[in-house]
């Protein structure tokens, strides 16, 4: 299953977002691929560096399949966690990616 | 901003390609790569490069897995992007979430006014390490110029 998700933090899919992402992706035994939604073949949601190389900036839509018994709870808790806002402010720091 | 997608083979130049062995400890393999750039005369403040470079890993490791390392920061402190290139033979251990200790090192500055410069970057030499052939080549080179021509081919 699949679904198309806008991407809010203000990192984009870089920094903690990317790794919390990545953590949350390892969790369930489903697959989970992941892809900028216009385009580009879907990566390893489970690997940082592939993450990392689709370059998503925060308001860009991605692409989230999942294969696997727990596919749907995966979708679930990506979903929420791309679409939630960091509490912290970017702003703070002028290191952050 | 973004259509000027910064050029690899202007960013990384070969006085940045090292092929000395880095401190085995992080926060000093990331003060040996940005003395790099310092030495080259691209970071016009140190401290505050280091401090940027510190702040990020604070935030989340750039150990991005697949024994690979990308320390980067945003900062006034250099006036052009640039690109920081070191192998560790021992391995460095990067806090990365697959264990692998990073092998090859890739440090990137790029101006805090760069827009999405950073990302740009961040994501075509990522892209490019993901090819295991890349990161193979990467670690056999053995001259600052096989390494250079390795990753401006890969990234191109």
């Amino acid at each position: 299953m699949e679904r198309t998700v806008t991407v809010v933090p203000e990192d984009g899919l870089h920094a903690r977002p990317a790794a919390t992402f990545v953590e949350t992706a390892t969790e369930f035994d489903a697959d989970v691929r992941v892809a900028p939604a216009d385009g580009d073949e879907p990566v390893d949601a489970a690997s940082m560096l592939a993450v990392t190389s689709l370059g998503v900036a925060s308001g860009e839509d991605v692409r989230l399949i999942a294969e696997g018994d727990d596919a749907e709870a995966a979708l679930d808790d990506l979903e929420e966690l791309l679409t939630t806002p960091e509490t912290e402010s970017a702003a703070e720091s002028s290191s952050g990616t | 901003m973004t259509q000027t997608e910064p050029e690899i083979d202007a960013v990384l130049i070969p006085e940045l390609i090292t092929l000395e062995e880095p401190p085995e400890e992080k926060a000093a393999a990331i003060e040996f790569l940005l003395d790099r750039a310092v030495d080259a005369g691209r970071v016009t403040d140190r401290e505050a490069a280091l401090e940027a470079l510190l702040a990020r890993e604070e935030e989340t490791t750039t150990g991005v897995g697949m024994g690979i390392g990308i320390p980067h920061a945003k900062t006034d402190a250099v006036a052009e992007p640039t690109i920081v290139f070191a192998r560790s033979s021992a391995g460095i251990d990067f806090d990365a979430m697959d264990g692998e200790p990073a092998t090859l090192l890739f440090m990137l500055l790029v101006p805090a006014e760069g827009g999405e410069d950073h990302l740009e970057l961040l994501s075509s030499l990522s892209r490019a390490l993901m090819h295991d052939d890349v990161r193979e080549r990467l670690h056999e080179a053995d001259s600052k110029a096989a390494i250079e021509e390795t990753i401006t081919e890969a990234v191109a």
